[in-house]
């Protein structure tokens, strides 16, 4: 057996890691945005393509899209290693299978791409695991996580839940195939194509409507109802640490949504026998599912512990999702493209293209701010050009092209690293709040 | 390591503008049974809350087995066993899983676990309701349970926040039975009640708590000569003359510091005798007695009850 201090050292040794990966992935940010910048300003292009020769030797497309690709990588390590560092305070036990994937991820993209900075992952993410390995029964499965999934799957409730969740789902397809397939029915032989697409983006579509609203009521009274059932005390006074007890919480109710999501995949594959869709549909629509749980059921868990009566709680809560992932957005993308369709860009100065870049930039990252945005857009790009990453995007200003993302990748991106954020700052509020009281 | 496993030092608590501890200074012996009483309000449960390390003191030191509870929670929490006033339990747990739940929290591993709830639900004679809902449980059940939960990581201290409230007088005794068992298993007991009965039965030592300050505090028998300044020996007899030669007779003699008349009863007369020497000079009394030819129909010694105690030392603050 080990004492609770050497394995307590082993956590903030692989912590420390995991953090000094972190820092280097937001230097290389910073610095081919840089880059990238005073290439655009200077115009001199073969600053990116010495980036591309020394950064992604084995990346065939253009200088520009490996500078953008580049720093989309660094981002998607900085989200993964921040979901570490809170996943590891908390001893989750998927903290070291986790870990090795993020490093696996890393060095394909090293082979595949030549893409040298995730050996910055590679090398620190490496170090966090043999710290972790040298830990003895750190790994264990949280006792809050079983606790709720234990009460949650009890008996006949879940069921019936699971039971009329499908059968709506059911009942919805069967809606939308009679209208679209009277609709189609006189219309060419070519029509299940699209009932089967138009089937998938319904069920997708009414399943992240689902996720937005059960995932933050589930979180919200997951604190806050131990105290109104005044169980808080009594967990507070065991060993259970902060971050175990937090992110239980958001476990337990991302691990039944979970099953929901899991369980309507046989609804969506429906959409394969009428063609129209392929598995990278299937896959993206989970993942952008999956991640709005994530990020929503985050913000319920914040303001959960922030508040002491579940109401408070959801109130708050949705008012902060419909703001941040609605009303911003939204209205940020409505003004951008009528920016985007304005004199501003099509009036042929010498500014015009640095401004349709900034927009169009700006545009993908309102619409990776929101779910359903997010979903049209990468659906689209998936059928129209069957894209899923970078794509060249032309300009109307002088016809060049610039380099572009499919949006679900800044959506995940965000969306998990806002998570893992507003999980770290619970964990401090809560850590403060009960030495306050 | 000090004799006193838990120990406070000038421990104030304000809420506001509102003093709910008042500089308390208390000290609870290892091994003892502390029976800590006060009127409501008095700043028992904030005490307790400070000592589990719920609440932060506004200063002074609070200190169980010698470590700070500001220091290393951590360390107090793996020391004590705590069980609030009110808590409400999980209403979707069986009996069994609820303890497995809390014995997870304080890291033990599951191969330990099934053996470990066996034995505290045969503690707590709850073995037969292993597979019941929690909230299907009756209050003293829960109680119970909720006892068990807190020795699920062998703690040495328990604090109990008046652990008999709200029980029926069998749930009561029972509650106390446990208590008693798990002092004699080695652990410290310091608890919260309103019941001075309870205290009187089982307590090793007892701390009086008003406006947040400790009034009185001691074992029970430093307590009860501090209180009660001599002892009050009850004699009983046939008739008046018998009761003249008791008091003639004890009268001279050295620590009888008051022999009373007490008013006749049942056509027996008593006398009173206040005295202050030991147990021997009491046998002494009782062999001068009968050997001044008086038959003696009774002797006994009057306890002081602790109601009166109680009654004697709080002043009675309304906080
Ligand atoms: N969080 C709080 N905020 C403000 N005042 C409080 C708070 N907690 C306790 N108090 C006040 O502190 C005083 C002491 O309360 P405490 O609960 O410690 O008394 P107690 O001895 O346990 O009383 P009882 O015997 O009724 O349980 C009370 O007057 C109470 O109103
Ligand atoms: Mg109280």
């Amino acid at each position: 057996m080990q004492t609770i201090d050497a394995r307590e050292r082993g956590i903030a040794q692989a912590i420390a890691w995991l953090r000094r990966g972190l820092l280097t992935h937001v230097a290389v940010t910073l610095l081919v945005a840089l880059l990238g910048l005073l290439a655009g300003f200077q115009s001199s292009p073969e600053l990116l393509g010495m980036v591309r020769q020394s950064l992604m030797f084995n990346y065939s497309g253009a200088a520009d899209a490996a500078a953008l690709l580049l720093v989309l990588i660094s981002l998607a390590n900085i989200s993964a290693l921040l979901v570490l560092v809170v996943a590891i305070q908390a001893h989750e036990s998927w903290v070291l299978p986790g870990n090795v994937l993020v490093i696996l991820a890393n060095l394909v993209l090293v082979v595949w791409l030549g893409c040298l900075t995730g050996l910055l992952t590679v090398v620190f993410g490496g170090l966090a695991v043999a710290s972790m390995a040298r830990v003895s029964g750190l790994l264990r499965s949280n006792p809050v996580m079983v606790r709720e999934l234990r009460g949650r799957m009890r008996g006949a409730r879940a069921f019936v839940v699971l039971t009329l969740y499908l059968a709506l789902m059911g009942g919805f397809s069967l809606i939308l195939y009679f209208i679209f397939g009277a609709v189609n029915a006189q219309n060419a032989s070519s029509a299940t194509g699209i009932i089967g697409r138009t089937l998938f983006t319904g069920v997708v579509g009414i399943q992240l409507l689902l996720i937005i609203l059960i995932a933050p009521s589930f979180t919200a009274g997951a604190i806050t109802g131990e105290r109104e059932r005044q169980t808080y005390d009594l967990v507070r006074t065991t060993l259970l640490s902060t971050p175990s007890f937090i992110l239980g919480k958001l476990e337990s109710s991302l691990a039944y949504i979970l099953l929901l999501l899991l369980a309507a995949i046989p609804l969506q594959a429906l959409a394969f026998l009428f063609g129209g869709i392929g598995q990278a549909e299937l896959l993206l629509a989970f993942v952008i599912l999956g991640v709005t749980a994530l990020a929503f059921g985050a913000v319920g868990i914040y303001f959960s512990a922030s508040q002491t009566r579940t109401l408070s709680a959801s109130v708050r809560t949705y008012a902060v999702i419909s703001i941040g992932a609605f009303g911003a957005p939204l209205i940020a993308l409505f003004v951008l493209n009528l920016l985007l369709g304005s004199s501003l860009v099509s009036s042929g100065s010498d500014a015009a293209p640095l401004i349709e870049t900034t927009l169009q930039y700006l545009r993908l990252l309102a619409t990776s701010l929101n779910p359903f945005t997010t979903a049209i857009d990468t659906q689209a790009l998936l059928v129209e050009q069957q894209v899923w990453g970078v794509y060249a995007r032309t300009l109307a200003s002088n016809g060049s092209t610039i380099p572009m993302i499919s949006s679900w990748i800044p959506f995940t991106i965000v969306y998990v690293a806002a998570a893992a954020v507003l999980m770290v700052v619970t964990i401090r509020a809560t850590r403060s709040n009960d030495h306050e009281s | 390591m000090s004799e006193f496993i838990i120990e406070t030092h000038d421990l104030v608590k304000k809420f506001g503008n509102f003093t709910a501890v008042n500089g308390l200074s208390l000290q609870v012996p290892v091994g003892s049974i502390y029976g800590f009483v006060g009127p409501n309000g008095a700043g028992k449960t904030t005490t307790m809350r400070i000592l589990t390390t719920l609440t932060r003191p506004t200063s002074g030191g609070a200190f169980i087995n010698g470590v700070s509870v500001l220091d290393d929670p951590r360390a107090v929490r793996r020391a004590i066993g705590y069980m609030p006033d009110e808590f409400g339990v999980y209403d979707d747990m069986r009996a069994w899983e609820y303890l497995d739940f809390f014995a997870s929290c304080y890291d033990i591993p599951l191969a330990e676990r099934k053996k470990l709830i066996d034995d505290l639900l045969a503690l707590v004679d709850l073995s037969h309701r292993r597979e019941d809902m929690v909230d299907k449980l009756s209050r003293g059940m829960k109680q119970r349970l909720s006892l068990a939960r807190t020795l699920a990581h062998d703690p040495s201290v328990l604090i109990l926040d008046e652990p008999a409230s709200g029980l029926d007088p069998r749930a009561r005794v029972e509650i106390r039975e446990l208590l008693v068992e798990l002092a004699k298993m080695g652990k410290t007991i310091f608890f919260s009640t309103h019941i001075l009965a309870d205290v009187s039965e089982i307590c090793t030592h007892i701390g009086i708590v008003e406006a947040g300050q400790i009034i009185a505090q001691g074992s029970m028998d430093e307590m009860r000569a501090q209180l009660q300044p001599h002892r009050e020996i009850t004699v009983t007899v046939r008739d008046a003359e018998a009761a003249e030669t008791v008091k003639r007779t004890v009268g001279g003699l050295t620590g009888v510091v008051n022999v009373v008349d007490l008013e006749a009863k049942g056509g027996r007369y008593r006398v009173r005798i206040d005295y202050t020497g030991d147990d021997d000079g009491v046998a002494a009394l009782n062999a001068s007695i009968n050997n001044a030819g008086v038959s003696i129909l009774g002797f006994t010694e009057e306890t002081k009850d602790l109601e009166a105690m109680f009654m004697r030392v709080t002043k009675g603050i309304v906080t």
